[in-house]
């Protein structure tokens, strides 16, 4: 079984971000999905971490939420991310390769001097 | 932006709260569902595809928690949970609520009104622009009348030729006037200022102009600028009064303005006015004579200057006068002058009796604090049961001490509401105390300086309570169940609790100590004997004289009116006997002056004396019942132009005659003073001696006195002294009738009953002692309160151990004598502690004692068995409670 991880501080609203940027509107349930798969399950999501991320970006107005029928005739809560959400998604996603950049660079030598 | 966004939508959701649950709960009900449908299509039965989702979701009460926290104010939503429960939990014990919120309320409100009061009169900056520039000078010499001489014109103009320091010094001479027209004629206070006064004082008008250097000189019209209070008393703040024309005296007087609210000093003036309006202030005596003394100096400190410069240069310039002039500084009188802060100086006779009122404030809120703190800890033992519940459930330490932060400061809010209150009412006492010995009284307000010195106190009180409340340890779940049982909080606590009682009663001794020390200062102060026979005199000082007509002629038209008026009061039904003179009985006069003896050379070094002239008509000493001790009274015959003759007081004949008879020998006024005046340097033949009066203040020094007849010298100052067969005051409205017949126009103020002037001089040691009092006899309720708390709450925790010994044999009387000892040994703790506290204490205040010494035995004897009593009180009733204990019941609770 592959080793379980505690969702980073900051990055689950990256990948909820880039999940409806590639999926279009979904649900919580869809999200939580999406990213368990994305991380060949080394991630879970519990709902007092879900939910509490989704409000937060819907707050800051990355994300829209309305309810509708899903696809199976249910009544759901439905998240899609609005246009300043994409730019956030661009713009977090740019910090985001510049840090790992940094903390890579920053690990590699120490590790040599070992 | 996306933080103020976030912000708001937070804002709604807290006042959304319910319908947002709702919506959540369907969001994550559908999540669930989905989640088990899909587990059900990958094959699983469906209860454990249930509880797979179930497992996955984490906790759905805890779910809502978080978003719940994500979407309001978290914080805010849950202390105005804290609130509301604070409130509930303080309904339920109305008891102690009521105690805690009435302890504190006094507490506060004694602090709050002594520090708007000390604020008003010490702390406050002066209204003055740059008023912490401004320096008061200050000339002095030793012996009596030589705290303040003043300075003369000379020295005035060598200080400011000679002290670089000072940017600027404004002169102003205290002098008076009586202010005729618009109702009935007054007498008013003025200071005669230099043009430049204004500006070093840096005050500004607030309707017209102020005197300028223009105004200063010979040639120009006399101007007046009206003090702010004044303005409102007499003129109704008229915003018409500037250019009218007001007659002072004989004189003719433009008002050019009214000054901004300030306070004067040395005393209060009700207007100002250019020297040209006195020709005796720029006459050549005055300008030119370095010992004629009557002048105020107030100097503002130049850019960069500071006061140890200027008082290195002051004392500089000093020196060489001394030096040049040394006719003018007798060496054994000591001149000396002072550099003091304007604002010091203002608040500097307020000073000590403020400071004692602080401190007696600042005990009543040490013993409230140490009560609430007490009543708090016990609470906090009898809750300790229900903190570990709520610890066992989840909350931290740190949200516990939220939460009892939050109690406590509804607790102190509420005290501090209630303290204002008293505040507002009791502010009255104070302040009329302080109006006695400061002129700033009148900027005395419940501001909101002094508002939020009640709330960072209140603040800092829940703090403290915070603090020292115990509280379970993080995932202590073994108290739960001891908790039940555990009442006495462990030996920890009830240390603190035991020091807190002894340290109320210390202070309580402490507080007692100085307000019996007080109160005997004020009662003998009452008791000192006037050196007169009878309080039944009527005193009404007539000022005849017109400082512009200074001639023989109108003295002897005067001298005639006052003896009409002495003639027709004398005819008055009541009136036993009516004397003449210049100053009433046990009023201190300023005309003094340096005096010698025949035949009584001073010894080398020894500072000439000094005796105040008064004036006496023969009636005067039977009239004011100052008894006759030696040789004669004066007679008709000791009229102008016959034999000077003089009668003299004790204290003079043992100071001049210490071996000798005085009477038959001569004495003399003397110093260089005397040419300014019209009192003449002969030699005067001694006639009588008189027994001595307490003239001004009854705390007072007697002082050396010289009586001239009425009728041999010049009536600067008049008034009748009136002796009544019965009831003094009654003959009030009848004599002054009688005077305003007389002389029409001219002000009669100040008419007192020697009962009255006696207790002029008691009165402010009366509201100190009353005031202090009041702060020991709330202390000592506060205290009581404590000790029987303290101990009812030791009795009630020890319920179980006093019916074991109950049953193992201890009776009643027993029990009863344990507790009174846990009590009383707390009590004498404290009464020794106190009474040491409170010989220090009086040391501290021996400049307000009279009469008593600091370690007066009996007030400290008497504030123990006082204390002693009360708190032996305060253990008996929690000791009966010990004492009704039934075994059977105490040990199956």
């Amino acid at each position: 079984m592959p080793e379980k991880l505690d969702v980073k501080q900051g990055t689950l609203a990256l990948m909820i971000l880039k999940t409806l940027e590639g999926l279009g509107p979904l649900h919580g349930y869809g999200v939580a999905r999406r990213i368990e798969e994305t991380s060949k399950n080394r991630l879970t999501l519990n709902y007092g971490t879900l939910y509490p991320a989704l409000l937060k970006l819907e707050q800051e107005g990355f994300i829209k939420a309305e309810w509708r029928q899903s696809e199976n005739n249910r009544r759901a809560k439905y998240y899609a991310l609005t246009a300043s959400g994409r730019k956030q998604l661009e713009r977090e996603t740019r910090e985001w390769y510049q840090t790992a950049d940094l903390i890579a660079a920053f690990l590699a030598p120490r590790r040599e001097a070992r | 932006m996306r933080h103020l966004r976030a912000a708001l939508a937070r804002t709604a959701g807290f006042f959304s709260r319910d319908r947002g649950d709702d919506d959540l709960r369907d969001e994550m009900q559908a999540h669930l569902e989905m989640e088990i449908a899909e587990n059900i299509r990958r094959g699983m039965p469906a209860d454990a595809a249930r509880r797979q989702a179930l497992l996955a979701a984490g906790g759905l009460t805890q779910a809502v928690e978080a978003v719940r926290d994500q979407r309001g104010l978290p914080w805010l939503e849950s202390v105005g949970a804290d609130i509301r429960y604070a409130l509930r939990a303080l309904r339920h014990s109305p008891a102690f609520t009521a105690v805690v919120v009435g302890t504190l309320a006094l507490g506060i409100g004694a602090n709050t009104a002594i520090f708007s009061v000390v604020r008003g009169v010490l702390l406050k900056p002066l209204p003055h622009r740059d008023g912490d520039r401004l320096v008061y000078l200050r000339q002095s010499t030793d012996g009596p009348s030589g705290a303040n001489v003043s300075f003369s014109v000379p020295e005035v103009r060598e200080y400011r030729a000679g002290a670089p320091s000072f940017g600027g010094i404004a002169e102003y001479s205290p002098w008076f006037h009586t202010l005729h027209g618009d109702g009935e004629a007054v007498r008013i206070d003025v200071g005669l200022v230099t043009g430049n006064f204004f500006e070093v004082m840096g005050l500004s008008p607030v309707l017209g102009r102020l005197t300028r250097p223009s105004d200063d000189g010979t040639g120009v019209p006399p101007v007046m600028v009206l003090t702010y209070d004044f303005w409102l008393k007499r003129f109704g703040g008229d915003s018409g009064i500037v250019g009218r024309q007001l007659r002072l005296d004989g004189t003719s007087v433009t008002v050019i303005g009214v000054l901004q609210p300030a306070p004067f000093f040395p005393n209060r003036v009700d207007a100002l006015l250019n020297m040209v309006v006195s020709p005796h202030h720029l006459s050549a005596q005055m300008v030119g004579a370095r010992v004629h003394r009557m002048t105020e100096m107030v100097a503002r400190l130049a850019p960069g200057a500071t006061l140890e410069q200027a008082r290195r240069e002051v004392a500089a310039i000093h020196a060489r006068m001394r030096q040049d002039h040394k006719d003018a500084y007798e060496p054994a009188s000591n001149y000396r002058v002072a550099v003091i802060p304007f604002k010091d100086a203002l608040g500097e006779r307020a000073r000590l009796t403020l400071l004692l009122l602080v401190a007696a404030a600042a005990f009543v809120m040490v013993i409230s604090a140490a009560n609430v703190t007490n009543l708090t800890l016990m609470r906090g033992i009898r809750r300790e049961h229900e903190l570990a519940i709520r610890a066992a459930l989840g909350a931290g330490v740190r949200r516990l001490r939220r939460l009892l932060l939050v109690e406590n400061l509804v607790l102190t809010v509420m005290g501090a509401g209630l303290g204002i209150i008293i505040a507002i009412e009791g502010v009255q006492l104070p302040t009329s105390l302080a109006a006695r010995y400061s002129p700033r009284a009148n900027e005395i307000r419940l501001d909101s300086v002094a508002l939020a010195f009640t709330l960072a106190l209140s603040v800092g009180i829940a703090l403290l309570l915070s603090l020292v409340a115990p509280l379970p340890r993080e995932g202590t779940l073994g108290s739960i169940s001891a908790g039940v049982r555990r009442m006495t909080g462990g030996m920890r606590k009830q240390r603190l609790q035991r020091a807190l009682v002894v340290a109320q009663v210390a202070v309580s001794v402490v507080l007692l100590a100085g307000a019996g020390l007080l109160t005997r200062t004020m009662m003998q102060l009452a008791d000192v004997n006037t050196g007169l026979r009878t309080e039944e005199v009527l005193t009404i000082p007539v000022s005849l004289l017109d400082p512009t007509r200074v001639d023989p002629a109108t003295d002897a038209t005067n001298k005639e009116l006052y003896d009409r008026m002495r003639r027709e009061i004398r005819a008055l039904p009541g009136v036993i006997e009516v004397g003449l003179g210049s100053t009433m009985p046990l009023m201190r006069t300023a005309l003094a002056f340096d005096v010698k003896a025949e035949g009584t050379p001073l010894a080398v070094g020894e500072p000439i004396p000094h005796a105040d002239l008064r004036t006496a008509s023969p009636e005067y000493f039977r009239a004011a019942g100052i008894p006759l001790l030696k040789g004669r009274e004066f007679s008709t015959t000791d009229r102008a132009g016959s034999g000077r003759v003089v009668i003299i007081n004790r204290r003079f004949a043992d100071k001049l005659f210490p071996n000798g008879e005085p009477l038959g020998k001569r004495v003399a006024f003397t110093g260089e003073i005397l040419q300014f005046t019209p009192i003449s340097s002969e030699w005067r033949t001694i006639v009588g001696v008189v027994g001595n009066t307490q003239d001004g203040g009854l705390d007072a020094e007697p002082r050396l006195v010289v009586f001239a007849p009425f009728a041999q010298e010049f009536a600067i100052l008049g008034g009748l002294v009136i002796r009544a067969d019965s009831d003094a005051s009654a003959l009030v409205a009848p004599a002054t009738r009688i005077v305003r017949q007389i002389v029409p126009g001219v002000p009669i103020e100040n008419v007192m009953t020697i009962a009255q002037i006696k207790d002029q001089s008691v009165s402010p040691r009366r509201l100190n002692a009353a005031l202090v009092s009041s702060f020991g006899i709330l202390a000592v309720v506060i205290a009581a309160v404590g000790i029987a708390g303290v101990l009812a709450f030791s009795v009630s925790a020890r319920t179980n151990e006093i019916g074991i010994r109950m049953s193992l044999g201890a009776d009643r009387g027993r029990v009863q004598r344990m507790i009174l000892m846990e009590g009383g040994v707390l009590l004498a703790m404290g009464l020794a502690l106190g009474i040491a506290g409170a010989l220090l204490a009086a040391r501290v205040i021996r400049g307000l004692l009279f009469g008593v010494a600091p370690h007066d035995p009996a007030t400290f004897i008497g504030v123990a068995v006082m204390i002693g009593a009360i708190g032996m009180v305060a253990c008996w009733i929690p000791a009966l409670r010990a004492a009704r204990i039934d075994p059977a019941i105490a040990m199956r609770a």
